[in-house]
């Protein structure tokens, strides 16, 4: 047990707790965006696939790390707007919808490599570069802090200020307001005059991109190459903090950091005589215990139950 | 059915229902036509754009599977697969829960249907139904995890299947690499199953090679008419079927809609519990890393490209898994690659839940027969 303490007590778990917490940060508050909105966008997990394959490619291509994160950040924000579109337009059910945009982003992407490098399995082959990392002069040599903190991808720091962004964004501005409203009750928001329309796109353009960010920093934030199928199933993680979290912007954040922190609890014990795959299971489970135990909760207070998106 | 004396309206009545009946069967199934259609011609598309033949992809894309038998047998024994887990997802669909769950059933139900087939020494016949009934059973449980925490707590299913799902494909890997694994190989795979357990082989009916395509092809066939009596002539069939149309009728007229999610929950893991007994059974005869690959997402579209009808996902499945095997023959003879299958089907799902379209469709012909009146 002693052994299990002096791992997460680490610096280097800390700072692996941080790292491995980051695309679930930015793709379950993207997924809170699009929730509280309205439209449940389940296509988390192929926007930050399809953001990953685009901005390593692209800034294998260009040269240039900054245009290929952008564009990887642009084309997951179209997805989502698609999202939208297919939702607002076509009357599509947004589940189906998602699953559908997660299968073309899985092949599309692996087709996309294949084609262009004749590859399999990624872009290895590919020198595409990453993010840079920040280092913080004074904070750098002091003990432990100096570890966890600084050195840290810049991603990593937007990542941690996305969650105060998003929350002063639905608490203290009007849009944040309006969108709030929207995914309540459209109806009621659209008969005082709120463009329901537009904040439901607006949304979802900004879950995208929160998702497209979480993306690129998989493909260019360590490693700097896509690897297939490469997020792995983090956007249904991501998916399962939000409703963990409450579907506050504080609680998703709380959320994401212990799915990260589980992780890489999993991956630092690794090392002792617990099997990995065993240990990481415990975020999923305490999420369907937390999940079983919200409901229970909800439901002896005898508020109504939602009844999930329909198909 | 009684035969009661039916009066002159009623007779109208009903032929009218028949008639609109036909109409949008005519409709649905066109739809699906021009809906496959379309996605090929993106895909087509695509290959173009990408600088492929598309001509050619296409040709051996769709002739490929038919060559030789033992073709026809990847696509028979792939189908089986797919279209059980299609047939799991369509119930609790059809009671309009979104039940992601398929991969954690279909794990669940490899690992019982193994653990028996591998460890348990049963006369020859029962030694292929009873783990397969395990598999089943284990299916029917990771069901019901959900299914009950949505029906009786109101829990999200989406959240509590994918959990599941992430739960059990982690454990499925540890007792694959650890204590299930064949102790002295070097690849990772368990002991493969006593021979009285595995299914039997179509080739030895057909007595052609038709690689590892089995008897669980008929399991699948059966299974897909028994869902499909189910759903249309049973009461329970019945109560699915209005609670998913609405469940507040559905609880209005008297139904326990709780108690008929949890049945749809359970039916649908227990069917793709039968997936993965297939799997282990059939068609590897052991434990593998990552046995179910994508299929579970998979069947999801195969049971939307049917409307969730039992009947028609046998064909959307046969009609999906031929795609796929095209997809591979396509890859080894053509410089296209396989993924462009997923993009043609990821396009088929947009466009099939695109939904104004149809209804759009529908409307129009009603109004017209309406104005012919």
């Amino acid at each position: 047990m002693s052994s299990v303490l002096d791992v997460v007590l680490s610096s280097a778990f800390l700072a692996a707790a941080l790292r491995i917490a980051t695309p679930y940060l930015l793709a379950a508050l993207g997924g809170l965006v699009a929730e509280r909105a309205g439209i449940s966008n389940i296509a988390l997990e192929g926007q930050m696939l399809s953001a990953a394959c685009t901005g390593a490619l692209v800034a294998g291509y260009s040269g240039s790390v900054t245009v290929g994160a952008l564009c990887g950040v642009a084309v997951a924000t179209l997805l989502g707007v698609l999202l939208a579109a297919l939702r607002l337009e076509l009357g599509a059910d947004a589940i189906i919808a998602g699953i559908g945009l997660n299968l073309l982003a899985s092949g599309g992407t692996a087709y996309a490599v294949y084609s262009l490098l004749d590859d399999k399995g990624g872009t290895s082959g590919l020198k595409s570069g990453s993010l840079p990392t920040v280092t913080l002069p004074g904070v750098e040599n002091v003990p432990v802090l100096g570890d966890v903190v600084s050195g840290q991808n810049m991603v990593t720091w937007l990542a941690f200020l996305a969650a105060p962004f998003v929350a002063w964004l639905f608490y203290r501005t009007r849009f944040g307001f309006h969108l709030r409203a929207v995914g309540e009750m459209p109806d009621a928001a659209a008969s005082v005059g709120i463009a329901v329309r537009r904040v439901q796109y607006t949304g979802l353009a900004l879950s995208g991109a929160l998702a497209g960010l979480a993306g690129v920093f998989l493909s260019m934030g360590y490693v700097s190459f896509f690897v297939r199928d490469m997020t792995a199933g983090r956007g249904f993680i991501a998916l399962a903090a939000v409703f963990l979290g409450g579907m506050r912007p504080w609680g998703v954040f709380l959320a994401a950091l212990g799915f990260g922190a589980a992780e890489a609890l999993a991956v630092q014990l690794g090392s002792l005589d617990v099997p990995p795959q065993l240990v990481s299971t415990i975020p999923y489970a305490m999420t369907l215990v937390a999940l079983a135990l919200y409901a229970w909760r909800r439901k002896r207070r005898g508020r109504v139950v939602p009844t999930a998106a329909s198909l | 059915m009684t035969t009661t004396p039916t009066t002159l309206i009623e007779t109208e009545d009903r032929r009218q229902y028949r008639a609109t009946r036909r109409r949008d069967f005519a409709v649905d199934l066109s739809m699906a036509l021009a809906t496959i259609l379309a996605a090929l011609a993106i895909g087509f598309l695509v290959m173009l754009a990408t600088g492929n033949d598309p001509v050619r992809a296409y040709e051996v894309m769709l002739t490929g599977p038919l060559d030789r038998s033992f073709r026809v047998g990847r696509w028979l024994e792939d189908a089986t697969t797919l279209t059980l887990l299609g047939l799991s997802v369509a119930i609790p669909f059809r009671a309009r829960q979104i039940s992601l769950g398929a991969e954690s059933q279909v794990y669940a139900g490899a690992l019982a249907a193994a653990t028996v087939a591998i460890f348990l020494p049963l006369p020859p016949v029962v030694a292929v139904i009873v783990p397969m009934a395990a598999a089943a059973a284990a299916g029917a449980g990771m069901g019901l995890v959900p299914g009950a925490m949505k029906a009786r707590l109101g829990a999200n299913e989406i959240v509590a299947t994918l959990m599941l799902n992430a739960i059990v494909v982690r454990v499925y890997d540890y007792l694959v690499n650890g204590p299930l694994k064949e102790s002295g190989s070097s690849a990772v795979h368990s002991k493969s199953v006593q021979q009285d357990s595995a299914l039997t082989p179509l080739s030895d009916w057909f007595g052609v090679p038709l690689g590892r395509a089995n008897i669980g092809f008929g399991v699948m066939l059966l299974t897909a008419v028994a869902l499909w009596l189910l759903i249309t002539r049973t009461p329970l069939g019945y109560r699915i079927r209005m609670t998913g149309a609405n469940p507040d009728f559905a609880a209005y007229g008297g139904i326990r809609v709780p108690r008929v999610i949890e049945w749809s929950f359970v039916i649908g893991g227990a069917v793709a519990g039968l997936a993965g007994a297939h799997l282990v059974q059939g068609a590897y005869g052991r434990l593998e890393p990552g046995l179910a690959g994508s299929l579970a997402f998979e069947g999801i579209v195969v049971a939307l490209l049917a409307r969730n009808n039992p009947l028609v996902v046998v064909v959307a499945g046969l009609f999906y898994s031929y795609l796929r095997a095209g997809g591979d023959i396509m890859e080894q003879q053509t410089d296209v690659g396989t993924e462009i299958v997923v993009v043609i089907q990821a396009v088929i799902v947009l466009l099939v839940t695109a939904q104004a379209l149809p209804n759009l469709l529908k409307r129009r012909i009603a109004r017209r027969q309406v104005g012919v009146r």
